[in-house]
C-alpha cells in the first residue's frame, strides 16, 4: 500500500503546486470556493420566515428519490461496462505492471473516484439551503439530506466494485447484472407511473405518487432513502428496517469483494484508453469521432459520399459520418433527450396550467426557453467542431467562408429536424395554433445557430490552441452576450402586442429568430478567415 | 519550389522557429533534422500554412495560404488524424472531391496497392493500427499529385514494407521534379536520398550541407548532427 499513498501523496502535491503555477486557474478555483461556501452558509442561515411560500414537503421526497437514481444509476452502469472510468492510462501503464495487489489497485481507483465525487457532494450541499428554506427544514434535517447524498455516493462506490468483481471478464454475468439495475429505475418508474394513472393526473395525486413509501423498497437507492428520511422524520420503523438491510448489503459487498478471484486488467486496458482519448481531445479542445465513438462497433454498409465537390464535399462527407453514427442521420441521442424534455416539460405545464386561456402559447414558450438552454450541452460536440481536429479543413483550396458553413451545415440544420420532430408530437398532445408550433421550432434552430456563431467567434479570438477554460468561459459569456438583445426585442415585442396573446409564443418568437440568424451570419462573415489556420 | 524566408513562429516569448530561411528546388529532397523540440514540426505546419507566423513562404511561386499553393501542396502530419467513421476507400474520395479531381481513381487504386490498403478498402479509419492511419494520410496527400510534399516524421509507425515503398515513392516524386521536405530526429532513415539537410537547434538551423558537399569532403553527417545537438546541450547546462 505504501506505493499507493505516495502516488496519491505525490499527485495531490504537484496538483496543488501546479495549480499555483497557473495563476487564472488558481482565481477560477477560488471564485468557485468562495462562491460555494457563499453559497452553503447563505442558504443555512437565510431566515425562513423571508419565504411565504411553503412547498410540498412531499415534493421533497420524490425529488430526492429522483435525485439519487440520478447519480446511482450510471455511476453502476459505468461499472459494469467491463472497465470503469477510475483508472487513467497512467495507472495501466505503470501501476498495473507494478507488484501489487489487483484488490489495493481497484481500492485505490475508486477511492480515488470517491474523491473526485466530493466536489458533488460541496455542490449538492449548496442547495441544501435552498431546500431547507422552501420546505421549512431544519438545519440537521437539512444536513441529514446532505449525508444522505454522501452516503449514496459511497454505497454506490462499493457497489460498483462489487460488480466489477462479479462481471469482470464474464459477459454473462455483466449482461444479468445490468439488467438488475436496468430493474431499479424500472421499478420505481412503473410503481409511480400505475399510482399516477389509477388515481388520475392531478396535481394532487403526482405528489402522493412520487411520495408513495412503496417507492422505498427498490434495493440500495430505496434504502437510502426510506433511511434518510426515517431520520428526517423520526420514523424509527423506517431507520431499522432500512439500516438493517443497508448494513445487510455493506457486508455483503465486503465479502464479495473479499472471497472474488480478481482479473481486470484487460477489461480497464479498453476503457483506459478510450478514457484517455476523449479526456485528452476535451483538454485539446479537438473533439475526435474517436472519444465519442470509443470501441462502439460501426456497421459499414453503403459505401461512398457520393456527392459535392469542393467545399461541400465536407457537408457531404458529414451525411455520410452521421448515417454511421446512427442509422437515421440527424436522429440520435440528443433528439432523444430533446423529445423527452419537450414532451415532459410540455404535458407538465399542460396539467398545472389548466385553466388558462392562453396555455398553449405559455407552453411554447417555456418549453422553447428550457429546450434553447439545453440545447448547448450538444452543441459542444457538432461535426463541425470535430472538423478542426484534423488537418484537411485547412488544406482544401477552397473560399474559407464556404469551408466554414459546409463544416457548420450539418449542425445547423440538426436542431431545427430535432424541433420539428419534438414539437409536432407535443401539437399531437396538447394542441397549439400553427405559428406558435412553426416560431417555436425556427427559435430553437436558431439557437443553435448561435451557438456554433459563438464557438465560431470564441475560436476565433481566444484561438484553437489556447487554454481550454478560458475559451469555455469566453464563449459561455458570448453565449449569453449574443442572446440577450434578440431576448429583449422579443420581450418586448410581448409587451406590446397584448391584442395578439392568443399567439404570444410567435410574437415573442420571430424577433428572437430574425436576431439569431441574423447575428450568426453576420458573425459567420466576420470570421471568415478562422480557417486559413490551426491556432 | 519551396522558398522559406526569415520564418519566425513565436509562442509568447518562446520562438519555436528563429528566422528560418532556405529553398528546396525542384525535384529536391530537404531534410530537417534535429533533436526533438528543435523545431521541425513547427516549420513543417508552418510552411503547410495551418499556423501563423512571420516571414515568407512561398510554394512554386504562390504564396503559401493562397488557394494555388494549397492545390499543389502534400502535408503528411506526424500524428495521423484520419476520418473515424469513412472508410479507406472514401477517404480518397472525400479528398478527389474536396480538391475537384479528375479520373483520379486509377491513382487511388496504385497509391492503396502500394502502401498495402487493398484488403483494407472498406474498413473504417477508427479501425485501422497507427501505421494504416498513416498510410491514409500518405495516400490522401499524394491523391492531389503535388509539386510540393512535407512529410512530418513520415517513418515512424510504419511497417518495413510501407517504409521500403515510400523510399521508392520519395525517389519516384524526385524524378518528377516535386520539392519534399522530410523532418525526422532519425538521420539514417533518409540516408539514401537526401540531397540538402539543415539541421536544427533552439529553433534555427545551425548548419547546412548538400549531399554533394558531404560526399567529396568525407563529412560524417551523424557527427556533424550531434557535435551540434550536443553542444547546444552543454553550453546550455
Amino acid at each position: 500500500m505504501t506505493t499507493i499513498f505516495y502516488i496519491i501523496r505525490k499527485a495531490v502535491k504537484n496538483a496543488i503546486l501546479d495549480t499555483f503555477k497557473h495563476p487564472a486557474r488558481l482565481i477560477l478555483y477560488g471564485l468557485v470556493g468562495l462562491s460555494l461556501i457563499y453559497a452553503v452558509i447563505m442558504g443555512f442561515t437565510m431566515n425562513a420566515v423571508d419565504y411565504e411560500l411553503s412547498k410540498d414537503i412531499r415534493a421533497l421526497y420524490g425529488g430526492y428519490l429522483a435525485l439519487l437514481h440520478f447519480i446511482s444509476i450510471p455511476i453502476m452502469l459505468k461499472g459494469l461496462s467491463s472497465g470503469t472510468s477510475f483508472f487513467s492510462m497512467s495507472d495501466v501503464n505503470n501501476i498495473f505492471v507494478a507488484p501489487l495487489s489487483p484488490k489495493k489497485i481497484l481500492i485505490y481507483g475508486v477511492g480515488r473516484q470517491l474523491l473526485s465525487m466530493m466536489f458533488l457532494v460541496v455542490c449538492f450541499s449548496s442547495y441544501g439551503g435552498m431546500v431547507m428554506r422552501v420546505f421549512r427544514l431544519s438545519v440537521s434535517n437539512a444536513l441529514l439530506l446532505v449525508s444522505g447524498i454522501l452516503m449514496m455516493f459511497i454505497f454506490i462506490q462499493m457497489i460498483t466494485l462489487v460488480i466489477f468483481c462479479i462481471s469482470s471478464g464474464n459477459p454473462k454475468r455483466a449482461n444479468l447484472l445490468k439488467y438488475i439495475i436496468y430493474a431499479i429505475p424500472i421499478y420505481t418508474l412503473t410503481v409511480f407511473g400505475i399510482l399516477m394513472f389509477k388515481n388520475g393526473l392531478t396535481i394532487e395525486n403526482l405528489f402522493s405518487s412520487m411520495s408513495d413509501p412503496i417507492l422505498e423498497y427498490s434495493p440500495i437507492i430505496g434504502w437510502v432513502h426510506g433511511f434518510i428520511f426515517g431520520l428526517v422524520n423520526n420514523d424509527f420503523e423506517n431507520i431499522i428496517v432500512y439500516g438493517i438491510l443497508l448494513l445487510f448489503m455493506i457486508i455483503v459487498c465486503v465479502l464479495v469483494f473479499l472471497y472474488t478471484k480478481l482479473d481486470y486488467y484487460e477489461d480497464v486496458l479498453q476503457q483506459a484508453e478510450n478514457n484517455y482519448i476523449f479526456r485528452d481531445s476535451i483538454k485539446t479542445g479537438t473533439m475526435s469521432e474517436a472519444a465519442f465513438l470509443g470501441s462502439r462497433k460501426i456497421k459499414v454498409s453503403n459505401l461512398g459520399i457520393g456527392k459535392g465537390k469542393g467545399a461541400s464535399a465536407i457537408f457531404y462527407k458529414h451525411l455520410k459520418e452521421g448515417t454511421r453514427r446512427s442509422r437515421f442521420k440527424f436522429l440520435n441521442i440528443s433528439t432523444a433527450v430533446l423529445l423527452g424534455i419537450v414532451l415532459v416539460t410540455g404535458i407538465a405545464m399542460d396539467q398545472l396550467l389548466s385553466y388558462n386561456p392562453f396555455k398553449t402559447t405559455i407552453i411554447y414558450i417555456g418549453v422553447t426557453i428550457i429546450c434553447s438552454y439545453v440545447q448547448f450541452f450538444f452543441s459542444a460536440s457538432g461535426d463541425w467542431v470535430k472538423e478542426l481536429g484534423k488537418p484537411y479543413i485547412f488544406l482544401i483550396p477552397e473560399d474559407p467562408v464556404k469551408k466554414l458553413i459546409m463544416a457548420s451545415a450539418t449542425s445547423i440544420i440538426k436542431p431545427f429536424i430535432d424541433a420539428g420532430i419534438s414539437y409536432i408530437l407535443l401539437a399531437i398532445i396538447v394542441g397549439g395554433t400553427i405559428p406558435d408550433i412553426i416560431t417555436s421550432i425556427l427559435v430553437y434552430g436558431s439557437f443553435g445557430c448561435v451557438y456554433i456563431a459563438a464557438n465560431v467567434l470564441a475560436q476565433r479570438i481566444v484561438g484553437m490552441n489556447g487554454n481550454r477554460g478560458i475559451f469555455i468561459t469566453f464563449y459561455m459569456s458570448l453565449i449569453f452576450l449574443l442572446m440577450v438583445p434578440g431576448v429583449f426585442l422579443g420581450v418586448m415585442s410581448l409587451a406590446h402586442s397584448h391584442w395578439l396573446a392568443a399567439i404570444s409564443a410567435t410574437v415573442m418568437g420571430l424577433p428572437i429568430f430574425f436576431w439569431n440568424v441574423s447575428i450568426s451570419l453576420i458573425i459567420f462573415l466576420m470570421c471568415r478567415n478562422l480557417l486559413n489556420n490551426v491556432e | 519550389m519551396i522558398s522559406v524566408s526569415h520564418l519566425t513562429k513565436k509562442y509568447g516569448r518562446f520562438k519555436a522557429n528563429d528566422n528560418l530561411s532556405f529553398t528546396v528546388k525542384e525535384g529536391e529532397i530537404a531534410v530537417l533534422a534535429g533533436p526533438n523540440g528543435a523545431g521541425k514540426s513547427t516549420a513543417i505546419k508552418c510552411i503547410a500554412g495551418l499556423l501563423r507566423f512571420d516571414g515568407e513562404i512561398e510554394i512554386c511561386g504562390y504564396n503559401n495560404k493562397s488557394m494555388d499553393a494549397k492545390r499543389i501542396l502534400g502535408y503528411i502530419p506526424e500524428i495521423p488524424a484520419p476520418f473515424e467513421l469513412l472508410t479507406v476507400w472514401e477517404h480518397m474520395e472525400f479528398i478527389a472531391r474536396a480538391y475537384k479531381l479528375e479520373n483520379w481513381e486509377d491513382k487511388a487504386n496504385e497509391l492503396i496497392k502500394k502502401m498495402e490498403l487493398d484488403n483494407k478498402r472498406n474498413k473504417l479509419g477508427k479501425e485501422l493500427s497507427k501505421g494504416m492511419q498513416q498510410k491514409i494520410s500518405i495516400c490522401c496527400a499524394l491523391l492531389i499529385s503535388p509539386k510540393a510534399v512535407l512529410f512530418d516524421e513520415p517513418f515512424v509507425g510504419l511497417d518495413p514494407h510501407a517504409i521500403k515503398e515510400l523510399k521508392a515513392m520519395l525517389l519516384e516524386m524526385k524524378s518528377q521534379g516535386i520539392s519534399v521536405i522530410i523532418s525526422t530526429h532519425m538521420l539514417e532513415s533518409v540516408d539514401e536520398f537526401w540531397d540538402r539537410v539543415f539541421i536544427m537547434m533552439d529553433g534555427k538551423i545551425e548548419a547546412e550541407r548538400e549531399r554533394r558537399f558531404v560526399e567529396e569532403s568525407g563529412e560524417n553527417l551523424e557527427e556533424l548532427f550531434f557535435y551540434i545537438t550536443e553542444k547546444s546541450v552543454t553550453t546550455r547546462k
